[in-house]
């Protein structure tokens, strides 16, 4: 076994920056590559994360905690020598044996060099092609779209104070040796298309809970204020619905386990800090395991509307609102609400390319998820031979979740080399 | 039976109704009345509720209600006021206070029930047969008066119950809302 090679870790979000910051502090090297343009995933979106309700660029006060650590570790993924983030990129094939991967990744152009972009900002001044993902965003360094190639992009690129602007730059492949991998591939969120009881796609006003976190993240376009996509208004009426594509043998068979404090958050959020929205939760069980029993506790308290049952009827109405038709089981009754915004906790389901990635290194599936080696063993985060996965691409899974399964699989690594 | 319009086709539909189905309208319910009901003595924990229906497994005689206990809350958090006021059950209570004793949130059920029969007291909505004890207070000064005077004798008590004085009892009550109520309800 090589033990000088690096480790391939797939994707950079929670589990995956996790695993590489680790890997990198104990002198490992590691190869990190991200399909997106930024890194931080799905989490980039939450605005606000549980199990701490901290804005998710900033842990500031949660340093102390085990399993949250400050702002992504910011700095070091471009700093830390032993990290190659390799953005915009994706592993193409997969070859060799345990211990020794071939690994062939297709990297995407450079635009920005982000050890030289200082976000200063001009050459967003100089063309649309350029844009700020966040302040706090990772890289530290603007995006360059190329489908917007324009002469203020040529200007900028000629002016930048720095040299970090490179418009020729050039798709390439590269090959590797690892020695590990780790599978940090996350979740997508499902878009409910299928399911005609709920017209997603149909109507503007029709949103699923991570859509719901952008148009509330005060730094989002309306800083905050939850405005009705379908005429900019201000929101008054919220209905979310639970078990959206969840424990639904139609759709994914398991819980998806994080909807209900994601939409409790929400809830509370909605009720508590933003000026006269009202909230109903439709839901078929409250799942607030371990510590989230207290999101449901706050959402009681402050009065947001828990109608036990499911959804009847749809119909939306020409000011843009919509009339809900709810079936409450409690009461054995129907409810006619009319809301503004109609909120989906759709399933969490695994990622494009799950499935290749499963088949190609002879891996178990769990529910279209990388399943674990030895379900026997407690080791969760084995999946195969010198193969390791975390957080949600093992399924479901919290923050802290993820950020343990990223360690122990690091863990795992360490002791391999002894 | 789910039925969507798309988006051009929308409001005042005329002719039949798409499903059978007659909600309740929600915007037609008081949204104050879980307020009202929370600011009364015992009723802060309402909104603690989770509807894990406790409250009804704990009643010996909710099988005969239309409304059982857990549902009776859930209107009240909904605000069907006028359901919950006019219903027989707040008034069949038995006031055993299994439900209160065993809620697992700490809801007053019990109590609760108490305050809308206060509530719909105050709204006149008592049944006829509550008035009647009321006006059998006010008149006789006591609920249970002694009927079977044999069943004294059988003991060897003397017929009447010694020291009873139902007088200044029904001085008390016709100032009390229980004078108001009975005379308002003749």
């Amino acid at each position: 076994m090589s033990a000088s090679n690096p480790v391939l870790i797939i994707g950079a979000g929670v589990a995956g920056m996790t695993a590489a910051v680790e890997l990198a502090d104990s002198g490992i090297k590691a190869v990190l590559v991200e399909r997106q343009e930024t890194v931080g995933g799905n989490a980039l979106d939450l605005y606000k994360a549980f199990p701490t309700d901290d804005c998710f660029y900033c842990f500031e006060g949660n340093r102390w905690r085990p399993g949250i650590r400050k702002c992504f570790y910011r700095s070091a993924l471009i700093d830390q020598p032993n990290i190659s983030l390799k953005m915009n990129s994706e592993v193409n094939t997969i070859s060799g044996t345990p211990g020794q991967f071939t690994v062939t990744l297709s990297v995407g152009p450079q635009y920005i060099d982000p050890k030289k972009c200082t976000m200063c900002g001009l050459c967003l001044e100089k063309s649309k092609a350029f844009h700020l993902i966040s302040p706090q965003c990772q890289p530290q360094a603007v995006v360059y779209n190329p489908s917007i190639n324009d002469d203020g992009a040529k200007q900028a690129e000629e002016e930048c104070p720095t040299k970090a602007i490179s418009l020729n730059a050039q798709p390439t492949e590269e090959i590797i040796k690892v020695s590990d991998i780790i599978i940090a591939t996350g979740y997508h969120e499902m878009k409910p298309v299928n399911m005609d009881e709920y017209s997603y796609g149909k109507h503007p006003n029709i949103i699923t809970q991570l859509e719901l976190a952008k148009i509330i993240d005060p730094n989002g376009e309306s800083n905050g204020v939850p405005l009705k996509p379908s005429d900019g208004k201000p929101v008054k009426r919220v209905m979310m619905v639970q078990c959206v594509g969840s424990r639904d043998e139609n759709y994914y068979p398991y819980c998806s386990k994080i909807c209900c404090v994601f939409a409790l958050k929400h809830a509370n959020i909605l009720m508590q800090e933003r000026d006269g929205v009202q909230v109903s939760v439709v839901y078929m069980d409250i799942r607030t395991y371990d510590r989230y029993e207290r999101y449901y506790h706050t959402a009681r308290e402050s009065g947001v509307e828990f109608i036990r049952g499911r959804v009847s009827l749809i119909q939306p109405r020409e000011d843009g609102s919509l009339d809900i038709v709810v079936y409450d089981s409690l009461l054995n009754k129907y409810l006619k609400f009319s809301v503004d915004l109609f909120v989906l906790s759709s399933a969490l389901e695994p990622p494009e390319g799950t499935n290749k990635l499963i088949e190609s290194l002879g891996l178990k599936s769990a529910s279209g998820f990388v399943g674990i080696a030895d379900p026997k063993t407690e080791n969760e985060v084995i999946v195969g031979d010198h193969i390791y996965a975390c957080g949600t691409a093992l399924g479901p899974a919290e923050v802290p979740e993820s950020v343990t399964q990223a360690r122990a699989a690091v863990s795992k690594i360490l002791q391999s080399r002894k | 039976m789910v039925v969507v319009y798309p988006m051009t086709e929308m409001d005042e539909q005329s002719g039949p109704p798409i499903t059978l189905i007659d909600p309740i309208d929600m915007s037609k319910l008081d949204t104050k009345f879980r307020e009202q009901i929370k600011s009364m003595p015992n009723g802060e924990e309402l909104s603690a509720c989770f509807a894990c229906s406790t409250c009804t497994a704990a009643c010996p005689i909710a099988n005969i209600w239309q409304y059982k206990p857990h549902q009776l809350i859930r209107m009240i958090i909904l605000g069907m006021k006028e359901e919950v006021l006019s219903s027989n059950e707040i008034w069949l209570c038995l006031t055993c206070f299994q439900c209160q004793e065993r809620c697992p949130q700490k809801v007053r059920v019990t109590d609760i029930f108490f305050d809308c029969k206060n509530l719909a007291a105050e709204e006149g909505k008592v049944p006829p047969n509550i008035i009647g004890l009321g006006k059998e207070l006010l008149e006789k000064g006591q609920l249970y008066t002694v009927t079977a005077d044999w069943e004294r004798e059988d003991l060897g008590l003397e017929p009447a119950v010694p020291g009873l004085s139902v007088d200044s009892m029904k001085n008390t009550l016709k100032k009390t809302r229980t004078n108001k109520l009975v005379e308002g309800g003749e």
